[in-house]
């Protein structure tokens, strides 16, 4: 990508140059625009002052030609108005050619002349001496030098700009990298100032927001738990009948469980990092869920992650529940290690899910078709995503090893 | 008239349900409806144990439980949110006794304010290990289940003790012998395992089915951190 200070630096030099091309072009071909033309008919009107008239006798010309020549000190030559040869002083110069009353310049053997027409039809060509002519390299030099100035004085002006841009673009990336409080200085009042002011306020806005739900979802928690409450011990107060009471403590219990890896999802949606790092014994994490069913075993050797305990313990336990609710018991846990990456993998004795369902087995509520049974939360294996993801790490379905579900992390 | 509990909970129909059920248990309830009226009514006639709910209209529970802590040394149980950023070391820092999350079992509640209680009749005791009902003192070397002392030996008490010093790794059998190599081993049970089985009947609620002393097939054992 070419930086955008150099795309603006390199048109300012370009069109330096053009310009430096364009004055030499003009300077070349200039005699056939006025006022080059008129220059020399008033050269002309003087000259014819100085020199005696048409009808005199040759020598009186020629000697006013010599005087002439020795007064400016350059080759002259007079030619009539039928270029025939008059008088001349210095080298030889040619005849003007039949370009009639107007003057200009002419090429010849030694230097650059020009032809200065008279009123009565005569012409005077005159070769100005070396010395006083303006050389080709003088005229590049004296341009070059002004195209260098404009060029080191635009250099602070572009990258003053494009300087702005790149700051704001720092600002646009690291906003989007996750910090919410990144605002850019608004320089000047143009464009690029407007930009960087819409660029804070939609910066500020997006803080807002993400406040917002943050509050929402730290209060919605509690806000949902005390009607659950109330409901639990409104059971335990009335007078139900202990198979009905087991199965509404079991319907809390499940509601419960909603709720919170609703407002876990959101609340991994919300945060980038982690809140909690600490190392963790991996095997000794999928021990203590794996008590939780008779028919679960672990195995493996202690593996040491780091991350958020609860949030890990999530992850094993979402992957356990979910082996125990759709697969076929024994559910075998394994944790290993493999260079620096831990590998846990939950595996149960039941069906190998279909190659097609694989890829969305981690979308929220997806549930595989065809399938009967009971019905987890719909949010299970997408947290163990989510979860994963967070810690560096990730989840994939292991069919080589019957119906497995495979997590790598970073092993410290 | 039995113990004055103060209960600090802005939902004051859940305030009235608690009040009820801690009733029938015994307790006095006294409800506050926010941070500001609770520590009036506190500072007015000291509860014997207080619940405060984390969440108040007026203040920040943990603010609160903060100045309680200030001035009296009552015992705290926090009720907070399952999945709050908040956990409980945040509020065990602050002074509370215990927490408690919502939705929370009557029962456990009982149990919980129970055990605040007692710990506060019975003094402080900086050398006590707790994982949920577990109490694991190490001054007196005595394991208690709800507060009730279970039997163990010496050699067991102090395997759990070992085990529950590392809760949360997993420990070899060899790790665990040389932790425990000092004790006085009986001759004729020389086996880790069948020690293992014996502390496992007296603090597990169903020994066959264990959730505290959790075996790792091939590895070893590891005492559960996370319990109840």
């Amino acid at each position: 990508m070419r930086r955008l200070y150099l795309q603006v630096y390199l048109t300012i030099v370009a069109s330096l140059i053009l310009v430096v091309l364009t004055a030499g072009l003009l300077w070349h071909f200039g005699t056939a625009f006025p006022p080059f033309g008129q220059q020399f008919e008033v050269a002309g009107e003087i000259i014819a002052e100085l020199v005696p008239p048409v009808e005199a006798s040759p020598q009186a010309q020629q000697e006013a030609i010599d005087r002439l020549a020795q007064r400016v000190g350059a080759d002259l030559a007079l030619f009539s108005r039928t270029n025939e040869p008059l008088a001349s002083a210095g080298r030889p110069l040619p005849p003007p050619g039949r370009s009639g009353r107007t003057g200009g310049w002419l090429r010849t053997a030694g230097g650059p002349a020009i032809a200065i027409p008279l009123p009565d039809g005569r012409r005077l060509v005159v070769r100005i001496p070396a010395r006083q002519r303006p050389s080709a390299l003088m005229l590049a030099a004296f341009l070059g030098a002004i195209a260098l100035v404009v060029a080191l004085g635009a250099r602070p002006v572009v990258r003053r700009l494009t300087g702005r841009l790149e700051r704001l673009q720092r600002g646009v990336e690291s906003l989007g990298a996750g910090d919410l409080r990144a605002r850019v200085k608004v320089e000047g009042r143009d464009e690029v100032a407007r930009l960087a002011q819409s660029f804070n306020q939609a910066a500020a806005r997006i803080e807002g927001l993400v406040d917002a739900h943050k509050m929402l979802l730290a209060n919605a928690s509690h806000e949902l738990r005390t009607p659950l409450t109330r409901i639990r011990l409104g059971l335990e107060l009335a007078d139900t009948p202990s198979e009905r009471k087991a199965e509404l403590e079991r319907d809390i219990a499940e509601l419960d469980q909603l709720v919170d890896e609703i407002l876990l999802v959101s609340r991994l949606d919300a945060t980038e990092q982690l809140d909690v790092r600490e190392d963790i014994d991996l095997t000794a994490l999928a021990a203590e869920e794996c008590a939780r069913y008779d028919d679960c075993w672990v195995q493996g050797r202690p593996v040491t992650v780091r991350g958020d305990p609860t949030l890990l313990r999530r992850m094993i336990r979402n992957l356990v529940d979910n082996a125990h609710l759709h697969g076929q018991p024994p559910i075998e846990v394994t944790v290993d290690r493999q260079n620096d990456q831990a590998i846990l993998r939950v595996s149960d004795h039941g069906p190998v899910i279909p190659e097609g369902a694989r890829d969305r087995l981690f979308s929220m509520f997806y549930r595989i078709p065809g399938r009967s049974g009971p019905k987890g939360s719909g949010l299970g294996l997408a947290l163990v995503k989510q979860i994963t993801r967070r810690h560096g790490g990730d989840v994939a379905y292991d069919s080589e090893r019957g119906s497995c579900f495979a997590v790598t992390l970073p092993a410290v | 008239m039995g113990e004055r509990v103060l209960l600090i909970e802005d939902d004051s129909r859940l305030a009235d349900m608690v009040g009820e059920y801690l009733g029938k248990a015994g307790f006095h309830v006294v409800h506050a409806e926010n941070g500001t009226r609770g520590l009036a009514l506190h500072g007015r006639e000291p509860a014997d144990a207080i619940i405060l709910d984390l969440m108040l209209p007026d203040a920040d529970g943990l603010d609160i439980c903060r100045q309680i802590r200030a001035r009296s040394d009552s015992p705290i149980l926090m009720l907070t949110a399952r999945g709050d950023p908040m956990d409980r070391v945040v509020g065990l820092e602050m002074g509370a006794d215990d927490y408690l999350p919502k939705p929370f079992e009557p029962r456990e509640l009982l149990a919980r304010l129970r055990a605040i209680l007692r710990r506060r009749h019975a003094g402080p005791k900086p050398d006590v290990l707790r994982y949920g009902r577990i109490e694991i003192d190490r001054g007196s070397r005595e394991v208690r289940l709800d507060g009730a002392p279970q039997p163990l030996t010496g050699y067991q008490f102090a395997l759990l003790l070992a085990l529950a010093e590392h809760a949360g790794r997993v420990m070899s059998r060899d790790a665990l012998m040389d932790l425990i190599k000092g004790e006085q081993m009986e001759a004729f049970d020389r086996s880790i395992d069948v020690h293992v089985s014996r502390i496992r009947a007296a603090i597990e609620d169903d020994p066959k089915k264990p959730r505290r002393v959790i075996t790792v097939r091939g590895m070893g054992y590891v005492f559960a951190k996370a319990q109840d």
